[in-house]
């Protein structure tokens, strides 16, 4: 009897220290989240990783965005491009085309994604009809923050619904000794800004200039408008000194009440919850000012790639990796305290997510079922790179610079994205 | 008649002294003026590491502290979160030493050898090949990104502290052979000449004849290589990964927080950390700076 | 007279004595040669190829080129170089040239001086353009500081005006440089033979005459190197202008190293960014080649008289 015991017993530990052998997950995970709540976020991640049984090792690239594609193309360059990265929109595609990234296909047809995820974000992550990569969340763009007690004090009763709202709004706002509009002026700020203003005037014209990278929608006259409406409200209803303020200053004007309007995404919500306010409570939320009188959303994604790897356990660690990005329950934790909503569009977001999200996720089926859902120019997820530069360059000189006319920045941005054709 | 003679000589005395008097206090304002200039933004950064991070906010940036804290030493040290690891700088801190030192021994010994090479044992072409490696000074790093990505990559040196080691060297060659060539140029041939004719060969040479006179230029460059290696960002943080990166990753870490919060105690305790080393090299080392440069390290 | 054989034969010894320095210096120069000419040479090829995300081979010839100087902020960048460098260079000259003079007037506590003027090489550009950053805050830093003292009406926020930011950059890389060219320019006047300064006063010149006829003159070429120096810097300026105003406002402060990177990484056009490293090269070159020459020149002139 003894013996048979300790027979089993040897098996038993046998057979397990050859499991734990042959399958040690690991990744090596290169992204630029390295300090605050956007770190704490992928902290949870590594959490889950580990407790899976995984071995995690993430290399956190601060500073622009550029800085952590540098690491990536000097990895790639050297040979060892890392498992996991974390990129997003036309990018993907471009990397795909290079033929360096993973398939993750079986893994996806297993889980079922095609059913779950975003209708529109499925081109992204399957460039070329293949899963390549997984989406984390999706972050609404066209929201406006609205401080309740500051709208008050200048008669202002509720969000904007119509530019013309806006406007209107806003005059009662400096009538009152307020500033309208809180902002920072930044490449991207500026541009989430305009193409929010693009949007709201003219879904069509947002889909053919920013999706598509038509010259001459650019040209339009709808642009010109547009443009005319940022520089109303750059020399009217911002404050002067927009330029070199850092973000949570221009966030904090409109949390304290010293402005009325923060136009900016939804990663605002975790900023505000940060500083001890309750979006949806002190601070409203709603849909950025549309003339078009429908339900809107412009989508963006952060996602994480996956490329070829050579290593068994690397390659575990990638099926690992993307298995549980795309579960509910990270979907859950990492979207909450992010302040977007999940990827996955099945998801309950009625405990622990806030009023605002739960619009934003109600906001995003009307929006697919109305047709304007639209992927954002500003944050990266339609034209490539280069082109995407060369509006940003023109949208932040425009907003910069007084002098200059909207004719002169519709032609300017039209001119620069030919020139990189 | 010499009664006469001097009062007048006095009065002369009297108003040179006085003239001399107001030059100088003229001098000295003038340099008190530039060193506050130069002073403030250290004295604000000090300042701003004690005090509390909501006074600040408050009361701008320089001003006179009204809070007294010690919590940002500490929490930039040993607890600040980078990267989603939360144990503050230390680790990035000794990264850098480790890669630092070697780094600046290493090319601060090539350009010694090779600055005696170039001056003492001139042959045939010596100084335009001494030109053509001044030419690595020029180099922008972003042009030397990839290709040398590539270089490790196929060394197997890639992501590793020995890699930015190599990568140093090299790109230090260039300025620290130019400051001991310069400066060796001014050792008397003769000296070599004697020591030759006694039987002595190249490395007895330099051993018991310019290593000895060398100390002012060493330091010189062991300056100047440690400060440029030390607060290297580019290549430091992209031929590196993971847990190994520098110091000047932590520091940009800190200083681009984009959507978070400004925690500027932390942030000035951060920055003083990080330029601690090289501050104290320049401090202790300050003298033999001019005084190497002084023998002729750049001509 | 005929050589004998025993003559013409050296010894291996001798011969490999001979050769031991060569061969020491091979693999520096092998280095540097390897990272200096292969590495511009590549850049040079990648500048006339289709590379975009990552570096490919296919010939295209100038059309990068093209694409660059069809690009407005590159000419802003350009522009940017030219002006930087040139105030830069200068002034940072003229503030480092005044210190030492100042400090050479045997001064007391020049140690203290000398370390305060110095300190500022030793901080990263990063550090330094982060915390001139917050020194230049309208919000605050130096405006909200004489604003909270009562000046109301003062403006002092360089850095959020696209017309002067660019000389906020200017005076933070002075701040930062110009105790290099204090240092070299002190060690320059120290190194004044004596005896020329002493006839000078002997023959009654005054302290200013001493310096502009005789002292300044004596030190040429050491300007001629802080010059070269402070140039590399100011070309190769990047941490610097990131940390400071990060091509802002707009983009009125990008510098050609900055859009290099910005065109080899974010935007994944590493052709054009290589042609706007060679127009860099090309401006390196375009100071450096003269400068070449003339120390050439110059050498030959010496050993010609010596």
């Amino acid at each position: 009897m003894k013996l048979s015991k300790a027979a089993l017993a040897a098996t038993v530990a046998f057979g397990l220290s050859t499991a734990a052998a042959t399958a040690e997950p690991k990744v090596l995970m290169l992204h630029q989240w390295a300090t605050g709540s956007d770190a704490a976020s992928i902290a949870k991640l590594g959490e889950m990783f580990t407790a899976a049984g995984g071995l995690w090792e993430q290399t956190a690239i601060a500073g622009h965005t550029a800085n952590t594609l540098a690491k990536l193309r000097a990895d790639v360059v050297a040979g060892n491009a890392p498992s996991a990265v974390q990129l997003k929109g036309p990018e993907i595609a471009d990397w795909n085309s290079t033929g360096m990234t993973a398939n993750m296909d079986e893994l996806a047809a297993a889980e079922g994604w095609d059913k779950v995820v975003a209708p529109e974000l499925l081109p992204v992550m399957k460039p070329g009809g293949q899963w390549v990569a997984a989406p984390m969340n999706i972050h609404r763009i066209n929201w406006i923050w609205g401080n309740k007690a500051a709208m008050n004090a200048v008669g202002v009763t509720e969000l904007p619904v119509t530019w013309a709202d806006f406007n209107a709004a806003c005059e009662k706002a400096i009538a009152g000794g307020k500033i309208c509009l809180a902002h920072m002026s930044a490449d991207w700020t500026d541009a989430t800004t305009f193409e929010n203003v693009v949007y709201g005037m003219d879904v069509d014209l947002f889909r053919k200039a920013f999706v598509d990278g038509d010259v001459e929608a650019m040209r339009s006259d709808g642009m010109v408008k547009a443009f005319d409406q940022m520089r109303l409200m750059v020399s009217k209803y911002m404050d002067p000194a927009i330029a070199g303020r850092d973000y949570d200053t221009a966030s904090n004007m409109m949390a304290n009440g010293d402005a009325l309007f923060f136009i900016m995404g939804d990663w605002q919500i975790g900023v505000l919850k940060a500083v001890g306010h309750n979006p949806g409570d002190d601070i409203l939320c709603g849909p950025a000012p549309s003339d078009t009188g429908k339900p809107g959303f412009i989508l963006n994604s952060d996602s994480v790639v996956f490329f070829k790897q050579t290593d068994p356990d690397f390659i575990d660690g990638q099926k690992l990796l993307a298995h549980l990005i795309l579960s509910p329950e990270f979907q859950t934790v990492f979207n909450i305290t992010k302040g977007s909503i999940p990827a996955r569009m099945d998801v309950d977001l009625s405990t622990g997510f806030n009023a605002c999200q739960q619009k934003s996720q109600a906001d995003l089926k009307a929006s697919i079922e109305a047709g304007t859902l639209v992927r954002s120019m500003a944050h990266n997820m339609t034209v490539l790179q280069k082109y995407r530069g060369a509006m940003m360059d023109v949208i932040t000189q425009f907003v910069n610079t007084p002098e200059m006319s909207a004719k002169d920045a519709a032609n300017s941005m039209a001119d620069t994205v030919e020139a990189q054709q | 008649m010499a009664d006469r003679a001097m009062p007048t000589h006095d009065l002369e005395a009297a108003s040179a002294a006085r003239r001399h008097l107001a030059a100088h206090a003229v001098i000295y304002a003038i340099l008190l003026l530039f060193a506050l200039v130069y002073i403030i933004p250290l004295l604000v950064v000090i300042l701003n590491s004690f005090r509390d991070v909501q006074e600040i906010s408050r009361n701008g940036l320089i001003a006179f502290p009204r809070t007294f804290r010690l919590d940002a030493w500490p929490d930039a040290w040993s607890t600040f979160c980078i990267g989603g690891k939360c144990e503050g700088m230390q680790r990035y801190f000794w990264n850098s030493v480790r890669m630092v030192i070697p780094a600046t021994i290493i090319s601060t010994a090539i350009g010694a050898i090779n600055g005696y090479i170039i001056s003492k044992w001139r042959f045939p072409g010596s100084e335009t090949l001494f030109t053509c490696m001044l030419l690595g000074v020029f180099m922008p790093g972003q042009i030397a990104l990839l290709p040398w990505a590539f270089l490790l990559g196929k060394i197997g040196l890639a992501n590793s502290v020995y890699g930015l080691i190599l990568v140093h060297c090299i790109q230090g060659i260039s300025f620290t052979t130019l400051f001991c060539r310069n400066y060796y140029v001014s050792i008397p041939d003769d000296l070599i000449k004697a020591a030759r004719i006694d039987g002595a060969g190249f490395w007895r040479i330099f051993y018991k004849i310019i290593l000895p006179l060398s100390p002012p230029i060493l330091i010189v460059t062991v300056i100047w290589q440690f400060t440029g290696i030390w607060n290297e960002y580019l290549f430091g943080v992209v031929l590196n990964s993971g847990s190994q990166q520098p110091i000047t990753a932590a520091l940009v870490a800190l200083s681009t927080n984009g959507t978070n919060v400004r925690v500027y105690d932390v942030m000035s305790a951060a920055v003083l950390i990080g330029a601690l080393p090289p501050l104290l090299v320049y401090f202790f080392g300050g003298k033999y700076f001019v005084r190497g440069l002084t023998q002729g390290a750049i001509k | 007279m005929l050589a004998t054989s025993s003559d013409t034969r050296v010894p291996f010894r001798e011969r490999f004595s001979r050769a031991v320095p060569l061969l020491v210096l091979t693999p520096s120069l092998i280095a540097s040669f390897f990272y200096v000419f292969v590495f511009a040479f590549w850049t040079l090829y990648i500048s006339l190829s289709n590379s975009s995300l990552l570096p490919t081979y296919g010939f295209v010839g100038l059309k990068n080129y093209v694409k660059l100087w069809a690009n407005k902020r590159w000419w802003i960048a350009f522009d940017n170089l030219l002006l930087f460098s040139a105030f830069y260079v200068v002034l940072a000259m003229v503030v480092g040239l005044l210190l030492a003079i100042l400090i050479d007037q045997r001064v007391r506590g020049e140690s203290v001086w000398r370390s305060i003027f110095l300190y500022p090489l030793a901080v990263s550009f990063i550090v330094t353009g982060t915390v001139w950053g917050w020194l230049y805050s309208p919000t605050s830093g130096f405006q909200f500081l004489i604003n909270s003292m009562g000046w109301t009406s003062f403006k002092f926020a360089p850095t959020t005006d696209r017309h002067y930011a660019i000389y906020a950059i200017v005076a933070t890389g002075i701040w930062q440089s110009s105790g290099f060219a204090m240092a070299l320019f002190l060690a320059g006047l120290r190194s004044v033979d004596g005896d020329i300064i002493k006839a000078a006063q002997i023959d009654g010149a005054s302290r200013f005459r001493t310096y502009r006829r005789v002292i300044l003159p004596s030190i040429r070429p050491i300007f001629l190197a802080v010059a070269v120096v402070l140039l590399q810097f100011a070309i190769k300026t990047f941490d610097l202008a990131v940390s400071l105003t990060n091509s802002g406002p707009g983009i009125a402060t990008t510098f050609p190293a900055t859009y290099v990177y910005d065109l080899m990484f974010q935007r994944g056009e590493i052709g054009v960014g290589a042609a706007a490293a060679m127009m860099m090269l090309a401006a390196l070159a375009i100071v450096l080649i003269p400068y070449a020459f003339y120390v050439a020149w110059r050498r030959r002139m010496e050993s010609g008289h010596g």
